[in-house]
């Protein structure tokens, strides 16, 4: 339920925004505040209750959505997202403080996009359900769309269609993939369901993993963005306001990489092995590339937006390393990445506030002017370049340690082509530490240091109270997370261990599989709205599988009380039911069959109708035991 | 043939025959009452929802799965009333649009709710056909209403030049249609539905069945804009009075479909469907793919709101052609083509809703200039027309997104290579689509208006976007309800 209040309150206060009077801008930017503070708060529950040593999914709330379909409204956070979704409720307050004055135009608009898109950020990272994953995957980009299209600049329309169509190019491809995903298991154990958990017990052959996992992988590649699929970010960073750009950089890139670790890695293992040396390749292509364009731009938003593509390709390599260090690494530069480079993004921000410009040649010398704002952004660029002592160095020598190990455990490990293709990507990827290092110091230098050479920039003001206050969550955060990471890399460990155990225990079972058909795998249930009794089983179809259920949890698995959550309601729609009995007892005159409906057709039909009205659950699973 | 009267026939048509009487009385009423000013659509929505009640107590009754009429002439089926229920939907919108569209315009009223009625009720005999020849008398009410409403646009010359263009294509589109059936009787020495599905299996192979096929699937194909015989949509559709596009797209579409499916299921050989010979099925795949495909790119430089809503409306005849070949392979997979007709029509009318509102007397203001800076001084409407456009491009929450979601599901059931092309290029198409539904909302929100439009502030008007957006949000994020009705749509037989 803690997780329906997080996504229920930015959009009740989006549609409390959208109410208010137009011309009370001040009062719609208060509200946006109040609901955003809200939800950050109400999230900070979620650390109260989480459970560290649970590897499995907690506050999980299931509900069924559109039941002759099976798709339930599920939703949960492990050890991998709860971090994320916090990143994001913290965000929110961050950029709505950030736009008081930046936007003066259509602010009521402006706000209840942010909150829209607020929720539908954590919608994505919460729902452990493909098709309602997919939804608030697609919901995503319509606010995203008009914030850069409304309140951005340049050849903002541009940007704006040219990341709608990059990011639907890949989410329909990933549409197709997840009907093929439900059509097949739904055929092979006659649950027809979209729930993550029920299908990640199950396996499919090698060769529709290779295609499957691809799938996926373009969707989510295109928004991390990996190298060639790239272009769309500089734009839409540049055209952006900076709120857009913060979130776009805080937490919407992070879609990406979340999508793969949530969903493409642990349902496709065999799929995400045999790609996992391309991938790891092109993580290691943007590095050096985005470190390399982002030191030549000449516009300091645009060094940040490539500095984006370079630092995604270390959390997508350390990623692909598929162990513990490097899928905690990535995990935990992801933070890094959204707290850093959305700071980045907030003071290029406000500089560009005061200075309408984002040429680094236009500054210079901003140092004796604005000493506040320049020893926050200085703390900011350092946490960005890895600085020891501060959160990027963390996560990038983890990164580097995973990758330096790739694939431990995993058949091909072993043949000394992969050891030294792993070897080789960790090393390139240790030159782009210092590349990135050279471009965030040549920004800082171009910007405050030098002489002051434009009369403008003469009488800057300094960083005001509301931008300090903007500031200081994130710089308590980079010190923290720099320091004593325990407190953030404990709650990640468990979920982590499970991850990388899972894929071990699914990529051993698909290698040398080739059905045409998933098959089940008993040992890995985690959750008990896993049952396949939550998830309507499609008429007339019975099962021919015993689903994993609760109680043939692995034993591995350590067993732990849950926190209280509410019992799997069976809430069940009033659907009308089709009155298949004849009418007036009669039984219809037996007609010549002159369609292509069959007799036996047509009592299959009927059949299916009549146990569509039955209860759900009973009918199907247990029969088949 | 023997042919007894069953008055209790009569029974089961009420809500067809009602609707015709109906829109004599709206007639009488109007060379009575005058022309202008009077509010003679209230009437006639209030005959749509007498007969929609008649319709929906029908669905009730027909459990069963099909009760013949008039020896086969006629069948009332869930199928059938379930497409009833759609044009009766899509008049009663209509209706509501031109009401204030009308008076704006000043129409000549009577006549033009009497030929909605009209040809409302030519559609609900076309999707009763049990029998090809009641089957083109429907189509042929319904198509004459039509045209007279392309056309009713007073001292509209594009109006007339539409409606006398679309008249002529449609009456050689009639003649191919009779033609096609003449030789199919000359084949098989019947016309009813039942019998020849029995009779042609055995003759699939002979060239007169299969020109008369050929000739009958031309001229459906004509109805529903499939892309060799779409030339004449985008002038009609763009001449027509903005309710009368919207009512083509929305109900003229769902009746074109409801017939073809009725065809598909009863005429076109089941031996054929299958994959891998030449049946018919493969050329309904191409026409699928060449529909959606042209009908979408055309559409990409189209600057008249009104025109490229047309093109859309090819396009997603083309995707609706998937739900065609599903239903080939599989009759049960009904709900997934009924939903996406559902949706289609919803939003469609919601979508014509808006182009009708933004234009006044004189000034029709269709062309994406004259949408500049809506958003800002029209904040609710182009909300909602963003919703349609979305719902049309098929992102969520909304209709058009769980209709096409719906319809991929049902076509990558079957497991075939050749499906799962079909559907990869509909999402080709999906993303190319996306593109000019996008132009709108450029145009809305990203741009500045030079002046502020003066659209028709008639509450009937608001009323329509109001249900219409509803509708698109509930099917899209509560389809349940729908979906059962949907599904129990099935053809009897």
């Amino acid at each position: 339920m803690l997780l329906i209040a997080i996504l229920a309150i930015p959009l009740v206060g989006a549609i409390a925004v959208a109410l208010m009077p137009r011309k009370d801008e001040q009062g719609a930017r208060h509200m946006g505040m109040v609901f955003t503070l809200l939800t950050f708060f109400v999230s900070l529950a979620l650390i109260a209750g989480f459970k560290i040593s649970d590897p499995g999914m907690q506050f999980e709330f299931s509900v069924p959505w559109v039941r002759s379909l099976g798709i339930n409204f599920h939703v949960g956070i492990d050890g991998i997202s709860l971090w994320l979704v916090l990143l994001a409720t913290l965000l929110g307050p961050i950029v709505m403080l950030s736009t008081y004055k930046a936007i003066d135009t259509r602010v009521k608009e402006f706000v209840a996009s942010l909150l829209i898109l607020e929720m539908a950020m954590i919608g994505a990272l919460v729902s452990l359900d493909l098709f309602v994953f997919y939804v608030f995957w697609e919901i995503m980009l319509v606010p995203m769309y008009l914030m850069i299209g409304v309140w951005g600049h340049g050849a903002k329309i541009y940007a704006a269609l040219k990341f709608v169509l990059y990011t639907l190019v890949g989410s329909l491809v990933m549409l197709v993939a997840i009907i093929y995903v439900y059509v097949s298991h739904g055929a092979a154990t006659g649950f027809y369901t979209f729930d993550y958990m029920v299908l990640t017990q199950s396996v499919w052959g090698e060769q529709a993993q290779i295609f499957l996992f691809l799938a996926f992988a373009i969707a989510f590649a295109i928004k991390v963005p990996m190298f060639p699929l790239h272009t769309w970010l500089p734009d839409a960073h540049t055209q952006a306001p900076t709120a857009g750009s913060v979130i776009l950089a805080g937490v919407l890139l992070k879609m990406g990489t979340y999508g793969f670790i949530r969903f493409a890695i642990p349902l496709f293992p065999y799929g995400a092995a045999v790609w996992a040396p391309y991938i790891s390749g092109l993580a290691v292509i943007g590095i050096i590339y985005g470190a390399l364009v982002a030191y030549a731009q000449k516009d300091a938003k645009k060094l940040v937006a490539y500095s984006s593509v370079s630092h995604l390709g270390f959390v997508m390599l350390g990623l692909m390393a598929m162990n513990e260090a490097g899928v905690t690494g990535s995990l935990y530069q992801m933070l890094n990445h959204g707290i850093s480079t959305g700071g980045l993004f907030l003071a290029i921000g406000m500089l560009y506030e005061r200075r309408h410009t984002h040429e680094l040649d236009q500054f210079g010398g901003l140092w004796r002017r604005m000493p506040v704002f320049a020893g926050m952004f200085m703390i900011i660029m350092l946490s960005s370049a890895g600085l020891p002592g501060l959160n990027g160095f963390v996560g990038e020598f983890l990164i580097l340690v995973g990758a330096f190990t790739h694939h431990q455990g995993v058949a091909g490990t072993d043949l000394p082509i992969f050891i030294w293709h792993s070897r080789l990507m960790a090393g390139i990827a240790a030159i782009g530490v210092v590349l990135g290092a050279v471009y965030l110091l040549h920004l800082y230098q171009k910007l405050m240091f030098g002489p002051i050479t434009q009369p403008k920039n003469a009488d800057l003001d300094d960083a005001s109270w509301r931008e300090i206050l903007t500031f200081a969550p994130l710089i308590v955060l980079i010190f923290a997370m720099g320091i004593y990471p325990k407190p953030f890399l404990e709650r990640m460990e468990p979920a982590v261990k499970l991850f990388l155990k899972e894929y071990k225990v699914k990529y051993k079972a698909s290698e040398g599989y080739t059905g045409q058909q998933p098959k089940q795998l008993a040992s890995l249930s985690r959750s008990k709205y896993a049952l396949p009794a939550l998830s309507a089983p499609r008429a007339g179809i019975v099962a021919k599988t015993t689903m994993a259920g609760g109680k043939a949890v692995s034993p591995k698995v350590p067993k732990i009380v849950r926190p209280k959550i509410v019992p799997p309601k069976v809430v069940r729609p009033k659907i009308v039911r089709p009155k298949v009995r004849p009418r007036g007892g009669a039984a219809p005159a037996p007609r010549t069959p002159r369609k292509r409906i069959s007799p036996e057709d047509m009592r299959r039909i009927r059949r299916q109708m009549q146990q569509r009205g039955r209860p759900p659950g009973r009918g199907g699973r247990g029969g088949a035991g | 043939m023997s042919f007894s009267l069953n008055p209790a026939d009569f029974v089961h048509l009420a809500p067809v025959l009602f609707l015709t009487v109906w829109a004599c009385l709206v007639l009488l009423a109007s060379a009575i009452g005058g022309g202008h000013g009077r509010h003679y659509g209230l009437l006639a929505i209030l005959g749509l929802i007498l007969s929609g009640l008649g319709v929906a107590l029908s669905w009730v009754q027909h459990v069963q799965p099909a009760t013949d009429l008039f020896a086969g002439m006629m069948v009332v089926d869930r199928f059938a009333l379930f497409l009833d229920m759609i044009f009766i939907i899509a008049g009663i919108l209509t209706a509501l649009v031109a009401d204030a569209y009308l008076e704006e315009h000043r129409f000549t009223e009577g006549e033009f709710f009497a030929l909605l009625l009209l040809s409302i009720s030519g559609m609900m005999m076309m999707v009763h056909a049990g029998d090809l020849v009641m089957f083109v008398i429907g189509l042929e009410t319904m198509s004459l209403a039509i045209y007279a409403l392309v056309a009713s646009w007073p001292g509209q010359r594009r109006s007339a030049e539409a409606g006398f263009k679309y008249f002529l294509m449609g009456a050689v589109a009639s003649a191919f249609l009779l033609y096609g059936i003449a030789l199919l009787y000359g084949v098989t020495g019947t016309t009813n539905l039942a019998k020849l599905a029995g009779v042609i299996n055995g003759k699939a192979g002979e060239p007169l069945v299969l020109v008369g096929m050929f000739m009958i699937l031309g001229a459906m194909g004509f109805k529903v804009a499939l892309v060799p015989f779409h030339m004449w949509t985008p002038d009609a559709y763009e001449g027509a009075p903005t309710p009368v596009t919207g009512f083509m797209a929305a109900a003229v579409k769902a009746a074109g479909f409801g017939a073809l499916l009725r065809l598909v299921a009863g005429l076109f050989s089941a031996d054929a469907w299958t994959f891998g010979s030449t049946g018919w099925i493969n050329i309904f795949w191409v026409l699928s793919v060449l529909t959606m495909t042209i009908g979408n790119i055309s559409a990409l430089r189209q600057n008249n709101v009104k025109r490229m809503l047309a093109y859309s409306s090819i396009a997603h005849a083309g995707y609706l052609l998937i739900g065609v070949v599903v239903v080939g392979l599989d009759p049960s997979q009904m709900g997934a083509v009924l939903f996406y007709v559902v949706a289609y029509a919803v939003t469609t009318l919601g979508a014509f809703a808006v182009v009708a509102w933004i234009g006044s007397r004189d000034v029709e203001r269709t062309t994406l200039e004259d949408w500049y800076g809506v958003a800002k001084h029209h904040p609710a409407v182009a909300l909602a027309m963003m919703l349609f456009l979305f719902s049309l491009g098929g992102l969520p929450p909304t209709a058009g997104f769980f209709a096409k979601f719906y319809l991929f599901k049902a076509a990558l059931s079957f497991d075939s290579p050749q499906m799962l092309t079909l559907v990869l290029i509909a999402i080709a198409n999906s993303v190319v689509s996306m593109y000019y539904y996008l132009r709108p909302i450029v145009a809305m929100y990203f741009r500045e208006g030079a002046s502020a439009p003066k659209p028709l502030t008639s509450f009937s008007v608001y009323w329509v976007l109001g249900i219409t957006s509803a509708l698109v949000l509930i099917l899209g994020m509560a389809p349940d309800a729908t979906l059962a009705w949907a599904a129990q749509a099935l053809m009897g037989g």
